[in-house]
């Protein structure tokens, strides 16, 4: 007896929130339902099966018709439901039900327009003045939410600015997961400061005032660093001589504006100087 | 123009009823309460500030259970009353809903629904001793 008690608690205790709204849901439906039974006539059920079934085909058809409608309305651009998609829900439901469906030829007639020439919906309206009114037997306490939340009442409702968004969205997840806050070191990381310019402390020192990104039209020049196998213009710097063997040939005709320096280290450290400005590469 | 004007005032008509039975449906309340009823119609995507359309869905709901249980109430009325020995019993005849009266009911809506009489624990339950296979 007891390893059978442990077995039905270890059973419960798998997702219980979700569960317990559809039994909930389930079981204020099935009180509905046995008191339509005892409207009609009927004092008890022969088993809870059978009470069981009438229930869960109950909450088929309202969400059959749910779902009817809510395709007619997104087949018009629409996120809410009117009357229109409603009615023709009914319609295509009564079709699945019944033989024949008096009113659904005149009900797309354009030139009419009106819903009441559905068979449907005159039976409704029928049912509505001849049927006594029966309340829920149980009081249901009432949620302070506007709108359709789903019946869930966990979910608070949004903040105005999220008004715009269909409340049968899930909430948006928490604003610190996607919104990364600006911080000053961003605007430490320019390029001036990075470790590819050579001299930037005193780069920094002289620089003076900053000017918002605007560089000056005299301004001192830079001198950055390029790795061994960087490409210039159409090769890669294969060894050592290849700028002396440059020098050697251009300096005829480039010597006064292109001077290369010999390498240090493994790094190359070009510096030109071309008779239009300062332009130092 | 007499037919254009008897087919303005047939629409005037239609107009109203239509009006008047949503105004109705603020004054009927369904069996099956709103919030119960907004939560399938959120379950299935369904989104409407109206409660006059949710209330129209209850009734429609309410009207299919309805219209179930009676036609199950007249299959157990149509089937033959057994014989009565006390006077008192006759009297008190309590309508219990079956499954079968209620899968009988339920076919004429396109819902089949099937409930096995018993339950056995093997499939060889039942079977004659010397045929059953050891």
């Amino acid at each position: 007896m007891n390893k059978k008690r442990r077995r039905k608690a270890r059973v419960n205790s798998e997702a219980p929130d979700d569960q317990s709204a559809a039994e909930f849901s389930f079981s204020l439906t099935r009180v509905a339902v046995s008191q339509i039974c005892l409207s009609v006539g009927y004092t008890s059920t022969d088993t809870s099966s059978t009470l069981n079934t009438l229930t869960l085909i109950t909450t088929k058809f309202l969400q059959s018709i749910a779902e009817l409608a809510a395709s007619f309305s997104n087949s018009a651009n629409r996120t809410e439901a009117n009357l229109f998609d409603i009615v023709n829900g009914l319609q295509d439901t009564a079709l699945s039900t019944s033989d024949c469906f008096p009113g659904g030829s005149t009900l797309h007639n354009t030139e009419s327009h009106c819903l009441i020439k559905s068979a449907v919906l005159r039976n409704l309206s029928d049912f509505v003045a001849s049927a006594f009114e029966i309340p829920f037997a149980k009081p249901l306490p009432r949620l302070e939410t506007s709108g359709s939340h789903g019946g869930d009442s966990t979910r608070m409702a949004r903040s105005p600015e999220m008004r715009s968004f269909p409340a049968w969205l899930p909430p948006f997840p928490d604003s610190s997961l996607y919104l990364e806050p600006y911080t000053k070191e961003r605007s430490d990381h320019l390029w001036e400061n990075s470790d590819s310019v050579i001299g930037r402390e005193t780069f920094v020192e002289t620089s003076g005032v900053r000017s918002s990104g605007r560089l000056p039209l005299r301004r001192a020049s830079v001198r950055f660093k390029m790795g061994r196998d960087c490409s210039n213009g159409g090769g890669s710097c294969k060894s050592d001589t290849r700028l002396e063997r440059r020098r050697d040939d251009n300096d005829g005709e480039y010597g006064r504006e292109f001077e290369a320096k010999k390498k240090i280290g493994e790094e190359y450290i070009y510096c030109a100087d071309i008779d239009a400005g300062e332009w130092n590469m | 123009m007499n037919h254009g004007q008897q087919s303005g005032e047939a629409k005037h008509e239609d107009d109203a009823a239509l009006t008047e039975f949503l105004a109705s449906l603020m004054d009927y309340t369904p069996t099956i309460p709103d919030d119960l009823v907004e939560h399938y119609l959120a379950k299935s995507g369904f989104q409407c500030p109206d409660v006059r359309l949710i209330r129209l869905v209850a009734v429609a709901t309410q009207k299919f259970v309805a219209d179930v249980a009676s036609d199950a109430l007249q299959h157990c009325r149509a089937r033959p009353a057994p014989v009565v020995k006390d006077k008192k019993q006759q009297k008190d005849k309590r309508l219990v809903l079956t499954m079968e009266d209620l899968s009988k009911a339920l076919r004429e809506y396109g819902v089949n629904v099937k409930h096995p009489e018993y339950f056995a624990d093997s499939p060889s339950t039942g079977m004659d001793p010397a045929t059953r296979d050891e």
